[in-house]
């Protein structure tokens, strides 16, 4: 069996969530099981992170305006009510984190990851899609403003 | 070679060897911020010795022009084949451009591309990184080819 290969990433992703959480986002946040689908998924925020090495992949954070503001207030320690470019920078910093945290986690298992440069998408109408056959792990997380998803997409590329 | 010559050496071998399009590049300058309206966007990350971001931005009919040629089909709307052959022509432009960063491209690896398509969208990069765009002309419509490009220390 090729290294990794009984990697629980649901379970990664949420102990990197959870441990940015506790470090920088003084808010109450609790991980739910993985889901099937991104069928519920809605967001005003979306921050893309790429990462490469063993896996080629990508970590998305989709956050709705409630869970984006208060994700930002929490780490900024003020009030925030609109999407703006403090809230790109927090939720992107969120997202350098997380992967932060799996890469440290995979490495565990002898999976080299390296993380390219985020970027946020807003808009009122635009989706985003992985090429067909990506394999997909969504895990939803919610916070007393609502909930946020996040997303790791990936294919190996070595082993 | 600057970023805006990587672009275009990039580009133009693309398109006239996968594509079959001849694109005309403009000048060079920032990347659009958007918003992008009735657009198809591909992405694809960058990471290793060099990290960065390579982008793609297409009106809807240059997209379904490109994808009607890359596939030899005719496209009518932006459907999962416009946005695979985006995602992949992002791949393909990051894959040629990486070969002339590093020796080889070396020690640099891509993420899996990914398509944004929709009526109103805006893109930011939360990077500090170098960044530059070149505009080119389809005759079925127009496109810019973005890339931002970060020099880890050490």
């Amino acid at each position: 069996m090729s290294a990794g290969a009984d990697i629980d990433y649901a379970a990664a992703i949420a102990q990197a969530t959870l441990d940015v959480f506790e470090m920088m986002i003084p808010l109450e946040l609790t991980a739910e099981a993985p889901l099937a689908s991104d069928a519920e998924i809605r967001a005003h925020v979306t921050v893309m992170l790429g990462l490469s090495g063993d896996l080629a992949g990508l970590l998305t954070i989709y956050c709705p305006q409630a869970a984006a503001c208060a994700i930002t207030g929490g780490m900024l320690g003020m009030e925030v009510s609109e999407i703006d470019d403090d809230v790109k920078d927090a939720v992107g910093e969120v997202a350098n984190m997380v992967a932060g945290g799996l890469k440290t986690a995979l490495a565990e298992a002898g999976i080299g990851l390296e993380l390219a440069i985020p970027s946020a998408i807003t808009g009122s109408g635009y989706r985003i899609t992985a090429p067909t056959g990506t394999r997909k792990t969504i895990v939803p997380f919610r916070i007393s403003a609502g909930p946020f998803w996040i997303e790791l997409k990936f294919r190996r590329t070595c082993c | 070679m600057s970023m805006a010559e990587q672009i275009i050496t990039a580009t133009e071998e693309i398109f006239s060897t996968m594509i079959m399009l001849e694109a005309t590049p403009g000048e060079p300058g920032a990347p659009p911020k958007g918003p992008f309206r009735n657009s198809v966007t591909g992405m694809v990350g960058m990471a290793g010795q060099v990290r960065g971001l390579l982008a793609i931005h297409l009106t809807e009919e240059a997209a379904k022009s490109v994808t009607g040629s890359f596939l030899g089909m005719d496209v009518a709307e932006i459907d999962d084949d416009v946005r695979d052959a985006i995602g992949e022509l992002a791949n393909m432009l990051a894959g040629s451009i990486k070969m002339m960063l590093t020796d080889n491209g070396k020690d640099i690896k891509l993420s899996i591309p990914s398509a944004i398509s929709g009526a109103e969208y805006t893109i930011d990069n939360l990077a500090e990184a170098e960044s530059t765009s070149v505009p080119f002309t389809l005759p079925a419509g127009t496109f810019t080819v973005e890339l931002q490009l970060e020099h880890p220390a050490g």
